[in-house]
């Protein structure tokens, strides 16, 4: 990153805001074609059951309806959702477009209505008519995996996807030296993304040129045009994914649904174009879930605090079908078990088990919250133990700076960090000493209050290829218009994160102009190269790297070009105001836009140069990078009534050099909220029989501006060796350091009463009852 | 979901039991109940209305009554489904005479899917016991007629 910098670095608003803000933007839904048709699928009211016959007659003859499909009829016209993750012996469950002998799971698509109206599909829906035979459902994860459960699949003979392991480090000898072990079950309830635009296709096929052409709502457009057409068995070039406005993503969208295969085969067979628009209660069942894990950590330590070793089993509840990266996200939490401590012996150990829900996948942090949940909480329930102030605990176990690049058991290496950096400041600006001392006065009168710490390392900038199931590496091309105005097209399609604006910002300060002069074009297949897309925290930490590597190829072509016109060497030449001139002889200076008129009118180029300006760039990262940071936070929790509030926040984040402070802030912010959502509120139920009963907004409580305080945020700066711009990556940190700290910050409160844990969501009832058990037991 | 209670009836078990197995006063006396049809021995083919709050509809099933032991108790099988959802459910009645009156005990349990178990799953047990109510309290008002 340059060190004087005029755009980089500063709180610039986002340039994308001004169009969402006052409507202007396009979705999916806002798109409308010439005689565009409209599409609606029948699902399964079933967790589990065979399909003995479906009746679509009645529906075939309603008004406006021009076609009805149903699973059995589309056999072996459409592949079956793709997965990318493998894992030695696991066992294989693809999904198919539509169902065609049996469902799996509550929302699982069974037969299609394409209508001339949006109404007129919805209703002739309901005229299909289905023979289901129910099976017995499979719903708790532990019990699918009892000698007798019903199994998901004939031909398997258990509900076992694949068992991981991941040792590293002595553990019997951890265990054995150990003074101390403790052991706890832990609870990473499943959670629905809800990202705010639901899911949603178009799909227009033009015979006569034989392009099928798909707006969808995804983080992945480029992954997703090549999975579509192998699913369409069409050739990769004869199909175009363009993504327009997307409202959210959250993992969610990083995946091919069997909506974006079946809407570009309605188009192609009817040569109509046609949508779909997701239902908010299609979304709840049938877009994918995170989290989901039971976790049994069993950690050793010495009496002084120094922790020996981390012996975790996870049963991961993958739901019934695979999606993109269902199998992966769970061994994630095995990738990341060190935290950020120097723990010398870890085993992770992981079942996948299929049961009959909707998938589980990439959500918001996607396997390293876990993570971070149960290390964190571990260290707190070791501090606990030895009645050690769980700052001081923490700052015991960090790995010392000169350990850097640090390899953990777990088989990675961490960049850089400097964790009692970011500890301090944030005991700093929380006043922690104070806070204890409040909270013992608090005490003493009566009230329940709880101080949260969390210390979090987390692993961001996915990745190096050879670590990832399709790729890791980003692409970015930078046009230089003639005119003098700048296009970066960037193969990370952002959702939310403000690439349009952070990259302007650093294409302006590269070539001396202004943010506005930077226009930044993204998910469309047809016009940016292949990409992989933002997921995992990497829009910055890979796509803005290859977006700087283009950029610095096309400074090098115009400070060449500008030294040959000017007679200087080009070494001298800096790029300022929309200027290039000589830095010791100011007057030798070109106007920018002179210097690209000469590139392009190619009537004094030096020997050798070609015309244009143009650079593309595919930047391959050599390691992950691993942002850190220290939250704190304070809850008070009513004991009338068991509600939980949060009463102050104060997050340290390190993400290394940044773009753009407003943009890492609301990130933060965002992320701090989700976690708030998973700690306090949100909870995807299935009940016995499967039926998710969760499933309107009605009954998945998400968190409102109203439960949050003020968020303090603070920052410290260690640049990431591992990309030129120092990055690190900021999407996904505030779920992962936030949810332990809450929880942290609950268990302190109820330590009183002798809780030791509870698991979340620590909803007004459950909390309650622990106080009112702990107060009889007190008595 | 789980239903159970108990009610008492101004009638011996005999008419109680009379009235319970005579599909034309059920289906009068049931709420929303549009048709009952024998099907066969001790099998109907029923049409309901239902709603709980905005998630209303017509569901169309069957009523089955076994393990019948005049007039002390029988079993009964339900099975619906509709726009909104399905529901199948077993239950059990049992009669007792007490004064010239019946002590009726009825348990039952059900599964219900779809839209309905959605949006509705914390308010299908209210409803369903105000339909067992108001079922109970026109039976009641029927028997005093007699």
């Amino acid at each position: 990153m340059p060190a004087a910098t005029r755009y980089l670095g500063k709180p610039l608003k986002r340039k994308e805001d001004p169009r969402l803000i006052q409507g202007l933007a396009h979705y999916v839904d806002d798109i409308v074609l010439p005689g565009l048709h409209h599409a609606a699928i029948l699902r399964s009211p079933y967790a589990h059951a065979q399909i003995r016959s479906v009746d679509v007659s009645k529906a075939q003859s309603a008004p406006g309806v021009v076609l009805v499909l149903t699973g059995a009829d589309l056999r072996g016209s459409i592949g079956a959702v793709p997965c990318a993750a493998q894992i030695p012996d696991m066992k294989a469950a693809p999904r198919p477009v539509l169902a065609h002998d049996r469902v799996r799971f509550v929302g699982e698509g069974v037969a299609v209505v394409v209508a001339t109206d949006r109404y007129a599909a919805r209703d002739a829906i309901d005229l299909i008519e289905v023979d289901y035979e129910p099976l017995t459902p499979v719903v708790d994860p532990e019990k699918a995996l009892e000698k007798g459960s019903t199994v998901l699949y004939d031909g398997y003979k258990d509900n076992v996807a694949y068992r991981w392991e991941l040792e590293g480090g002595d553990l019997k000898a951890a265990f054995k030296k150990a003074d101390k072990v403790i052991k706890q079950r832990l609870v990473n309830q499943r959670l629905i993304p809800v990202a705010m635009e639901t899911r949603g296709v178009v799909a227009e096929y033009k015979p006569g040129e034989r392009q099928l052409t798909l707006w969808s709502s995804t983080q992945i457009p480029h992954l997703l045009r090549t999975q579509i057409a192998s699913m369409l068995d069409v050739p990769e070039h004869s199909v175009r994914v363009i993504t327009p406005e997307v409202g959210g993503g959250f993992g969610s969208k990083l995946n091919v649904y069997v909506e974006e295969a079946l809407l570009g085969y309605l188009a192609m067979r009817l040569g109509k174009p046609v949508k779909w628009i997701e239902t908010r209660r299609e979304n709840m069942q049938g877009t994918t879930h995170g989290r989901d894990q039971i976790d049994d950590v069993e950690v050793a330590f010495k009496r002084d605090g120094t922790i020996l070793g981390l012996r975790i089993h996870v049963i991961a509840d993958l739901g019934a079908y695979y999606q993109l990266l269902t199998p992966l996200i769970p061994t994630l939490t095995g990738l990341m078990a060190s935290g950020c401590y120097k723990i010398p012996a870890i085993r992770t150990e992981i079942i996948g088990v299929l049961t009959n829900k909707m998938s589980t996948d990439a959500y918001r942090g996607a396997g390293r919250p876990e993570a971070t949940y149960l290390v964190e909480r571990a260290l707190d329930l070791v501090a606990a133990e030895l009645k050690n102030d769980p700052a001081d605990l923490r700052r015991k176990n960090f790995p010392k700076l000169e350990d850097f690049p640090y390899a953990t058991p777990t088989g990675i290496i961490y960049d850089s960090a400097n964790y009692p950096r970011s500890l301090d400041l944030a005991l700093k600006m929380s006043d922690y000493k104070k806070l204890r001392q409040e909270q013992a006065k608090a005490r003493k009168q009566g009230r329940c209050v709880g101080i949260g710490l969390s210390t979090y390392v987390e692993i961001c900038a996915m990745g190096p290829s050879s670590a990832m199931p399709a790729g890791g590496w980003e692409s970015a091309t930078v046009r230089i218009e003639p005119s003098g105005m700048i296009n970066i097209l960037t193969g990370a399609s952002p959702h939310g994160q403000g690439q349009e604006t952070s990259f302007a910002q650093l294409g302006a300060e590269i070539l001396g102009l202004e943010p506005d002069d930077v226009n930044v074009i993204h998910g469309d297949t047809s016009i940016v190269p292949y990409g992989i897309g933002t997921f995992g925290s990497r829009g910055t930490a890979v796509g803005g790297v290859a977006a700087y590597q283009s950029l610095m190829k096309l400074r090098e072509k115009l400070a060449a070009l500008a030294g040959f016109l000017l007679g200087e060497d080009p070494s001298k030449l800096v790029f300022a105001d929309m200027k290039i001139f000589s830095k010791f002889q100011p007057k030798k200076s070109l106007a920018f836009g002179e210097v690209v008129a000469a590139a392009y009118s190619a009537k004094t180029l030096p020997p050798n140069m070609e015309p244009g300006l143009d650079a593309t760039s595919f930047y391959e990262p050599k390691n992950f990078t691993f942002p850190f940071g220290a939250h704190v936070c304070v809850v008070e929790i009513d004991t009338e009534t068991g509600d939980v509030r949060l009463i102050k926040y104060v997050a340290v984040d390190d993400c290394g050099n940044v773009l753009n402070p407003l943009l890492v802030e609301g990130q933060v912010h965002g992320g701090i909220v989700q976690a708030f959502g998973q700690a306090m509120l949100e909870e995807a139920v299935y009940d016995e029989q499967g039926q998710l009963i969760t499933g309107e907004l009605m009954d998945y409580a998400i968190p409102r501006a109203s439960d949050m305080p003020w968020m303090e945020t603070g920052r410290t700066v260690t640049p990431s060796p591992v990309n030129p711009l120092g990055v690190k990556g900021v999407g996904e940190a505030g779920t992962i350091g936030a949810t332990p700290a809450l929880a942290n910050a609950v268990a302190d409160a109820l330590a009183p009463f002798g809780v030791r844990h509870v698991d979340m969501p620590f909803k007004r009832e459950r909390i309650w009852k622990l106080m009112q058990k702990g107060s009889r037991r007190a008595k | 979901m789980k239903l159970s209670g108990q009610y008492s009836l101004p009638a011996p078990p005999a008419k109680v039991w009379a009235l319970l197995t005579d599909p034309g006063r059920l289906a009068k006396l049931l709420p929303g109940c549009e048709r009952l049809d024998p099907e066969g021995p001790d099998r109907f083919k029923a049409a309901v209305k239902f709603g709980i709050a905005a998630i209303s509809g017509k569901y169309a099933g069957t009523l089955e009554f076994f393990e019948k032991k005049p007039p002390r108790s029988m079993r009964m099988r339900l099975s619906g489904k509709g726009l909104p959802g399905f529901v199948d459910g077993t239950g059990q009645v049992e009669l007792a005479e007490k004064g010239g009156q019946t002590e009726l005990r009825y348990s039952g349990e059900a599964q219900v899917g779809g839209m309905v178990a959605a949006v509705g799953q914390r308010m299908i047990e209210g409803a369903a016991r105000k339909i067992v109510d108001e079922f109970f309290a026109a039976a009641a008002e029927e028997l005093k007629k007699e």
